[in-house]
């Protein structure tokens, strides 16, 4: 019989935020590495859209917005991230399962993570905007900073719409039928392939129904234009990030501590 | 003498009711269609009314035939179901519920769940690499570490979890059946390591249908009987009225 001995182990210190990154990075190797073109596929994806709208807009539309390609990229980047956040975490108390039900961790910690692991995708789409932004002779300026602000609120709202949508789909599935419709007509409504002026021009409103299209606003000034974000559409999309969020925290604590049971 | 023990768990009022639809209308289309039609419930009692304290150090057994709630109660004293509205469930430190598979990802590899699993027990990265070969090594899956579980047998996945449930060392252990998979060897093996954990002060809930087992390593035993609590205390008492049972 082989000797066994167990080593002491410390278990005061809160490893929270460890195990989040922990959870995170896997889920990031499980979704790029697990095909041969690996993180290549967060990049082709939306140089794929960009192609097709390309095609669609500037060349059969002749729509008139300089920079085209680089005004879709930028767009379509930050669209990626909410897309994949709120219907690709649709089923996180599903397939997440595993790591709720029968151990203390929290369920915040298990979207934290899942939304850690999209971001450090959306961080490598960002780096190569950025260095197309340099190649094409756009001002680079010192407000790039403030799209940390950006993206927090994206971040926060997206997470929080997520919490919504997974909740609703334990208790009822046809949110799964739903939800691209929802989608679908945000995109329409959201200033990726037109400007926003078109958009507010018609549907004045907009700025404050559709979260979406003040992100992608603020994103552009920021990054594309060298210009500081407009302010007061910024607070307006740090209302509607909160009020999602606060919304989400309150349906996975009240229909999520079920989910074990009825799923 | 059980008043100056520390108390690792502590169930007051359990109760559990589920509620079963005979169909699930899911959709609203369902809904729709079968509005002059009532969603047939049924409830059923899983639990009934159960009170017990466990302290620091023991070894609880948990016996009663198929259906009387056993496994329910389990995940309630794991805190994956919640009890009914006036139950109160106190644990005490980490838990870890260790049945087939339980806890791990399959689409993930062994060193993968080990660190996640070992996460989630309360271990930093830095504590599990220094128990990882030790985890694989008890667990024999040296040539497997980069596999995905799921290619694994249910006896590699038993060990796997039992092994990190001994290493990371959950304060409250449920053992659900765990010795009815694995072979002879392994199983001679996680006594030897069980016996050690108890040593140290391990609690442990075991659910088994072996009167042998119990009567060898626990020190009192609940019996259930179609959800109630019909003993809890002395095991030979116990096992007795769990024999007599229809």
């Amino acid at each position: 019989m082989e000797e066994v001995t167990t080593k002491h182990i410390d278990k005061t210190k809160s490893n929270r935020w460890e195990r989040i990154w922990l959870l995170a990075k896997i889920e990031f190797k499980l979704r790029y590495y697990e095909n041969s073109l690996g993180l290549l596929w967060a990049l082709i994806k939306p140089i794929a859209h960009m192609l097709i709208y390309y095609v669609a807009f500037k060349i059969i539309l002749s729509i008139d917005i300089p920079n085209y390609a680089l005004y879709l990229f930028c767009g379509l980047i930050v669209w990626n991230f909410f897309i994949e956040a709120s219907s690709g975490l649709m089923n996180i108390l599903r397939t997440k399962k595993y790591l709720y039900e029968y151990s203390n961790m929290s369920k915040f910690e298990i979207y934290l993570a899942s939304m850690l692991s999209i971001s450090i995708g959306f961080a490598f789409n960002l780096i190569i905007f950025i260095v197309a932004v340099i190649l094409s002779d756009l001002p680079l300026s010192g407000n790039l900073i403030y799209f940390a602000l950006i993206f927090l609120i994206l971040f926060t709202f997206s997470m929080g719409l997520a919490m919504i949508l997974s909740s609703i789909s334990i208790i009822a599935t046809d949110i799964k039928q739903i939800w691209p419709l929802i989608i679908m007509g945000l995109f329409w409504l959201s200033p990726i392939l037109f400007t926003y002026e078109n958009v507010q021009e018609k549907l004045p409103f907009m700025n404050y129904s559709n979260p979406m299209a003040g992100i992608i606003l603020n994103s552009r000034e920021v990054l594309m234009y060298a210009h500081p974000p407009d302010w007061k559409l910024m607070l307006v999309n740090i209302g509607h990030a909160l009020i999602f969020l606060l919304l989400g925290l309150y349906m996975v604590k009240k229909i999520g501590s079920k989910a074990s049971e009825i799923l | 003498m059980a008043g100056e023990k520390e108390i690792a768990l502590q169930l007051e009022n359990v109760r559990k009711t589920f509620v079963v639809s005979n169909k699930t209308f899911l959709s609203i289309k369902d809904r729709l269609f079968n509005l002059h039609r009532k969603n047939e419930k049924k409830t059923i009692q899983a639990l009934k009314n159960v009170n017990l304290e466990v302290y620091k150090g023991e070894c609880i057994g948990i016996v009663g035939r198929n259906g009387s709630g056993k496994s329910t109660l389990t995940r309630i004293m794991s805190g994956a179901y919640q009890p009914d509205k006036g139950g109160k469930v106190k644990r005490n430190g980490t838990h870890l519920l260790m049945n087939l598979g339980v806890g791990f990802s399959h689409e993930l590899t062994a060193r993968e769940n080990v660190y996640v699993n070992g996460s989630t027990l309360g271990l930093t990265v830095k504590e599990i690499d220094t128990i990882f070969h030790d985890i694989i090594k008890f667990a024999e899956l040296e040539e497997f570490v980069d596999t995905k579980i799921k290619y694994f047998s249910s006896g590699m996945v038993q060990r796997l979890s039992f092994s990190i449930a001994m290493y990371a060392q959950a304060d409250i252990l449920f053992l659900d059946e765990v010795f009815a998979v694995g072979d002879n060897k392994f199983k001679e093996k996680a006594i030897e390591m069980l016996e050690k954990s108890w040593l140290k002060g391990c609690t442990t809930i075991m659910v088994s249908h072996s009167n042998a087992l119990i009567e060898k390593y626990c020190s009192k035993v609940l019996v259930l009987n179609k959800g109630k609590q019909v003993h809890y205390g002395d095991v030979k008492e116990g096992l007795k009225i769990y024999d007599s049972l229809e």
